[in-house]
């Protein structure tokens, strides 16, 4: 026998990235553009995006707004849009997991005859096949401009891409307990409700969390197509051409998603119970390399 | 169910072979019965087969060749809900479940409840019953992960005690206890096991501790299965 040639596996890292380089070369085809680009985002930033326009934090001119002064905010185009963002975010991660779970769990292999699991497999794929944004289009057209349409879209995005994560940490989870209820004759629904989830309880609902993250990032871009949330004004005014009311939207939306990302981190970090020992500080969570 | 005829075969194999492939077969058993209220104690070396073969008579694993019947029930068919009673060498355990919900779990399979939801009465009871028995009413609500390895094991004891089965396939479920707590386990386990007229087949590495519980004990060993006679039992256990 000869001895098996090793080979360190950065070299591999190597050839890909090499592959990706010559990749790129292909598709451009004047680095020249790509080089003048720069001079174009500066001349661009300061004529029309820089000082974004907080004005969109005041209230609308029509209708009337009827909060109080110090709740004026609550009539600006921001607030109203970035809450139905948060809304729509929240309502579909919810029906999703309704209906996400038990697909799943019609999904996972260790406890669905291989049949069923296929076809519910084929079901969550052919749901996450297509992006939210294109979801959100086809409600449109089908049942008009809204956020009605936003949280269709949503939903049925989040049963495709929650019940994949779903199934792989149900198919994770020790297969122990599920032999010694296959010995003692349970039936599939007792093993489902009894050992899978209150074993992956802690998986699902990290998941869930993590999900309605994702979700509110996602939602800010659905509003273009007309499905609701703050997509709306940012598709209206870059219309318009008015970039710094535009930035200022985009600014918001950064600061929501830390927020929410920072919240996220700090509640799943109580359901991952071998990790929890170290829990990240308030602080810690908005620090990179913490 | 308790009272049966008492000469009544509850597991019989013949001419099985257990293993996981065609090419590597761990074992041949060519015949063993094992009858209401008998109790056998299968020894071996550390991979040898034991568990494959409890794994086998449970169903869980495909036996190579041969016919198992589990309380009439011949393999691929499986004995009724709750007869067969499985206490893995791992355990199996719900860890972030309390004690109560695990043991529920066994005695739902007998005693029942509504579509996996709610458990009848009598499973609750039995459940209470059996974790009594075990000596964990104090940790009755404790989640399993935060008990000790001998209690944990004593729940998985409890829970297959709660399903009231006519046949129990135990893996090791005495290691990890201490000497007293030992005796107070496998005592229950052996009176169950006389009063119900159930059968028991588990596996233990301690000779001394398989000759007091056991009627008979078995060594895996060279690809099969073989009576020890009471002599070199002796000198076994006295080694
Ligand atoms: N799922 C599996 N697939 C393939 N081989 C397996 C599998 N499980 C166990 N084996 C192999 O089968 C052999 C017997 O394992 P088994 O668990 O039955 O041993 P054991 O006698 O119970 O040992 P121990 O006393 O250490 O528990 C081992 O060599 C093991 O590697
Ligand atoms: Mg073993």
């Amino acid at each position: 026998m000869t001895e098996k040639i090793r080979v360190h596996p950065g070299f591999y890292f190597l050839m890909l990235f090499f592959s990706a380089v010559f990749v790129m070369n292909h598709a451009v085809d004047d680095w020249g553009r790509a080089a003048n680009g720069l001079d174009n985002l500066k001349t661009f930033f300061y004529q029309s995006l820089w000082p974004p326009d907080w004005s969109v934090f005041k209230p609308r001119a029509y209708p009337q707004c009827e909060a109080p002064e110090w709740l004026e905010v609550t009539c600006s185009t921001a607030w109203i849009g970035m809450t139905e963002t948060l809304q729509i975010a929240f309502v579909s991660t919810v029906f999703g997991m309704t209906f996400s779970l038990p697909l799943a769990l019609l999904a996972a292999r260790n406890i669905s005859p291989l049949a069923v699991s296929t076809f519910a497999r084929l079901l969550l794929a052919s749901l996450r096949s297509l992006p939210s944004l294109i979801w959100a289009i086809f409600f449109v057209i089908l049942i008009g401009m809204g956020p009605v349409s936003g949280i269709f879209a949503m939903t049925v995005y989040t049963v495709g891409y929650l019940g994949k994560l779903q199934y792989e940490a149900i198919e994770g989870m020790n297969n122990t307990p599920l032999e010694a209820a296959d010995a003692a004759g349970l039936s599939g629904v007792d093993k489902a409700l009894n050992i899978v989830i209150p074993e992956s309880a802690n998986d699902l609902i990290s998941q869930a969390i993590f999900m309605f993250e994702y979700n509110v990032r996602h939602g800010t871009v659905i509003g273009i197509v007309g499905a609701g949330g703050i997509g709306y004004y940012i598709d209206l005014y870059l219309g318009f051409l008015v970039y710094d009311r535009v930035l200022a939207y985009l600014i918001l939306i950064f600061a929501t998603v830390l927020v929410i990302d920072a919240a996220s981190v700090y509640i799943r970090s109580f359901f991952n119970d071998e990790r929890s020992q170290k829990r990240p500080t308030w602080l810690g969570v908005f620090l990179p390399g913490q | 169910m308790p009272g049966g005829e008492s000469n009544q075969i509850l597991v019989q194999l013949e001419g099985v072979v257990i293993g996981y492939s065609q090419d590597t077969p761990l074992a041949e058993i060519s015949s063993l019965n094992v009858r209401c209220g008998e109790i056998i104690a299968i020894a071996g070396l550390s991979g040898i087969g034991k568990t494959t073969l409890i794994k086998t008579i449970a169903g869980l694993v495909q036996p190579l060749a041969g016919r198992i019947s589990v309380c009439g029930a011949e393999i691929p068919k499986r004995p009724d809900r709750g007869n067969l009673g499985y206490i893995p060498q791992r355990l199996g355990l719900v860890r972030h479940a309390s004690v109560f919900h695990n043991v529920l779990i066994g005695s739902r399979a007998t005693y029942g409840g509504f579509l996996g939801v709610l458990a009848s009465k009598d499973a609750k009871e039995m459940a209470r019953k059996s974790i009594e028995k075990m000596g964990l009413t104090e940790k009755i609500w404790e989640p399993v992960r935060r008990l000790s390895g001998g209690q944990q094991r004593r729940v998985a004891t409890a829970r297959t005690l709660a399903q009231s089965p006519r046949v129990i396939l135990a893996d090791e479920f005495l290691s990890e206890l201490d000497h007293e707590t030992m005796s107070n386990v496998s005592e229950t386990v052996v009176n169950y096991a006389r009063s119900a007229d159930a059968a028991v087949i588990l596996i233990e590495h301690d000779m001394k501790r398989a000759s007091n519980i056991a009627d008979k004990i078995m060594v895996m060993d060279e690809g099969t299965l073989k009576i020890l006679n009471p002599e070199s039992m002796m000198m076994e256990v006295q080694k």
